[in-house]
């Protein structure tokens, strides 16, 4: 027994040894609770909506300010927030083109003759339109419109026989998305990251602990060059685990991008393609940017996992960006992966042109850009 | 060639890190190839070849594109750089086994290997830390043998840094002596043995050496020094083979006895002992 204390005594000395070791043990999990559980606890929050109005009176104006103050609260809380955020839009044909680009995630349309109907104690139609490539929101949305719409009934009727109200034709702008297919494009952003983070920069820090840096610090080489060099060699290889696990979804999953089936688009998945590219680019330069001044390989791995994991869990990879509370939407303005999947979202499902994308890829390019210029300046050309 | 001599921790592997450019020196500067290595480190990256005390080869890649990444990094074109890789392994005798991967490589076939990696680009200087240390014997006449070969072929300057005095001995034309980082000693290795102002070493064992026998042999005109050891003395002597009767006579005149009595020619080790006050191999 004592032998058996002694093997456990050793184990624990070295566990405690670690500091590095002994904090990611918490603070993994403890990361896991705070992004997982604040981003799927929170309401769908501030959705964009576009207002398709064609009649002026009294009820639709009515209808109107019931949609701006409904309220969206926190599962099982009192947190509650304004559902929508309203966006006047002309025509029904801008606001399809908005909904296509991503840039509002539904679209009511109050048709002409609405208030008249309404005034003569008649039923009216309003048509909804959702954006179901994001399965939550689109949920969320339908639901509370509905009530907004019974809101209004409920004013207008003046008695029981009254029978003028509203009824509400949802209608799906695209084919159904699964949840796991929503989920898709953030697992390719992951795989990247993963990528980034264990054949990246870290390369260099390990060749540095094995004594390996040293021969190239006696060579002619730039440390551009050296940063370049590992930086494209980091693409090749992410890019090799994104598109290998972009074909296992397919098969493994079932998920089914529209941009690939029925029938293939050719322009989408070369825009799919240099997401991916730009989305490395941009991941492993800050990765390389990171390793270039670590001094430990190990200490390296043990803090990308936190990073590894806030950047996934406010990427609006797993949940929409709407639900999530705002502190948790400011990191997301800053993180690359939420442009990245933002950006595959579109092509992948609706097939969006380069236009719906093109904010994505100026955001994916400067980050690319710093990083990359951080990392050159960051590296050491010596011991 | 010129060989930098020192013991472990004396600061002979940072030197040669400041010389190759890899170490900013505290302060001061130097000439490499003539270039300084503080304002133009790419001229003299690109005139020196450095094979490091600790192998940095990638073990999972063949000879073959161990040496083709290392001409890679030098810009030597394709052609040329195919040349000289099969003209380099032919010399240290692996050109049969350029095809597979480092990781089974011994020891000696793996520091001929970053020998000649560091040659692709002809350099003018070559600078070797401890090339031949944790080798077999054998591996080790190997490698000195390459060495010298290429010194001999290619005119190319070496600055091999050791602490195995009779490599620095055999391979050196000059020799620096380094001890707490500073040069303690230099010249040729005959200069540095003269240093000790030449002569010969006596090593005597006694079953007994009373007070008297001591203090002649110290007083004696023809011994330079005597240094004790376990079980006797070494003796410098000015002439070894006139010493060797006058030393027998005084010891048996003073009522001592001798056991045994080596006479042997001046070697570095003295001189090291000498100057660093300490043994290489301590």
């Amino acid at each position: 027994m004592n032998k058996s204390l002694a093997i456990c005594l050793r184990d624990v000395l070295k566990f405690s040894r670690q500091p590095a070791l002994i904090i990611s043990t918490v603070v993994g999990p403890l990361l896991t609770l705070i992004l997982l559980g604040s981003a799927f606890g929170g309401a769908i929050t501030h959705a964009p909506i576009a207002i398709v109005r064609e009649s002026n009176g009294v009820y639709s104006s009515n209808f109107i300010g019931i949609l701006q103050n409904e309220q969206s609260c926190e599962i099982g809380g009192t947190n509650c927030q304004n559902a929508f955020q309203l966006i006047d839009v002309p025509d029904l044909g801008t606001a399809q083109q908005m909904l296509h680009e991503g840039l509002v995630k539904g679209i009511v349309h109050i048709p002409l003759g609405f208030d008249d109907s309404l005034s003569a104690h008649s039923k009216v139609i309003v048509t909804v339109t959702l954006d179901n490539t994001d399965p939550l929101s689109t949920a969320a949305i339908g639901s509370e419109v509905t009530q907004a719409g019974q809101q209004l009934s409920s004013l207008i009727q003046t008695s029981p026989a009254d029978n003028s109200n509203m009824t509400f034709d949802l209608e799906n702008a695209y084919r159904n998305v699964l949840y796991i297919e929503f989920m898709a494009p953030g697992t390719f952003v992951q795989s990247i990251m993963f990528v980034s983070i264990i054949a990246g920069g870290v390369q260099l820090v390990v060749d540095k602990e094995r004594g390996i840096i040293e021969g190239y610090l006696v060579t002619p080489l730039k440390k551009h060059e050296i940063v370049l060099g590992v930086l494209l060699a980091g693409v090749i290889k992410s890019l090799i685990a994104a598109v290998a696990l972009f074909v296992l979804a397919i098969i493994l999953t079932g998920i089914r991008p529209m941009s690939i089936f029925p029938t293939p688009n050719p322009l989408a998945i070369g825009l799919t393609i240099f997401t991916l590219v730009l989305t490395s680019l941009g991941l492993i330069s800050m990765m390389t940017a990171y390793a270039v001044r670590s001094t430990s390989a190990d200490l390296y791995r043990v803090t990308s996992f936190p990073i590894n994991l806030t950047l996934y869990y406010t990427s609006g990879a797993i949940y929409p960006l709407d639900g999530m509370p705002t502190w948790m939407k400011q990191i997301s303005v800053i993180n690359p992966e939420t442009y990245a999947v933002h950006a595959l979202r579109l092509l992948m499902y609706k097939s969006a042109g380069l236009q719906a994308v093109a904010g994505d890829f100026a955001f994916l390019g400067l980050f690319t850009g710093v990083m990359l210029v951080l990392a050159i300046i960051a590296f050491r050309r010596g011991l | 060639m010129f060989g930098l001599l020192g013991p472990n921790g004396a600061g002979k592997t940072t030197l040669q890190r400041m010389l190759v450019t890899v170490l900013a020196p505290t302060s001061g500067t130097a000439t490499v190839a003539g270039f300084d290595i503080l304002r133009e480190p790419d001229k003299v990256r690109e005139r020196i070849g450095v094979v490091t005390q600790a192998s940095t080869l990638d073990i999972e890649l063949t000879a073959l594109e161990n040496m083709n990444l290392y001409g890679m990094y030098y810009g030597i074109p394709r052609k040329k750089r195919q040349e000289k890789i099969s003209e380099l392994l032919k010399v240290v005798g692996l050109a049969d086994r350029a095809k597979i991967p480092v990781a089974g490589y011994s020891g000696g076939m793996k520091r001929r290997l970053e020998i000649v990696r560091a040659l692709v680009h002809d350099p003018e200087v070559l600078f070797l830390d401890e090339p031949t240390t944790g080798l077999d014997p054998q591996a080790r006449a190997a490698v000195l043998e390459y060495v010298k070969r290429i010194h001999e072929d290619h005119g190319i300057t070496l600055i091999v840094t050791t602490h195995y005095l009779d490599e620095a001995e055999n391979l050196c034309d000059r020799l620096a002596i380094i001890d707490h980082a500073k040069i303690v000693a230099e010249g040729t290795p005959t200069e540095l043995k003269r240093k000790i102002s030449g002569g010969d070493i006596i090593e005597a064992d006694f079953s007994n050496l009373p007070a008297a026998a001591l203090n002649a042999i110290e007083k004696a005109n023809f011994v330079l020094g005597v240094k004790k050891r376990d079980a006797g003395l070494t003796i410098l002597v000015k002439n070894g083979a006139e010493a060797v009767p006058k030393l027998v006579t005084i010891v048996d005149s003073n009522g001592g006895k001798l056991r045994t009595m080596t006479l042997r020619e001046l070697t570095l080790d003295d001189v090291f002992l000498e100057v660093t006050g300490r043994s290489l191999r301590e």
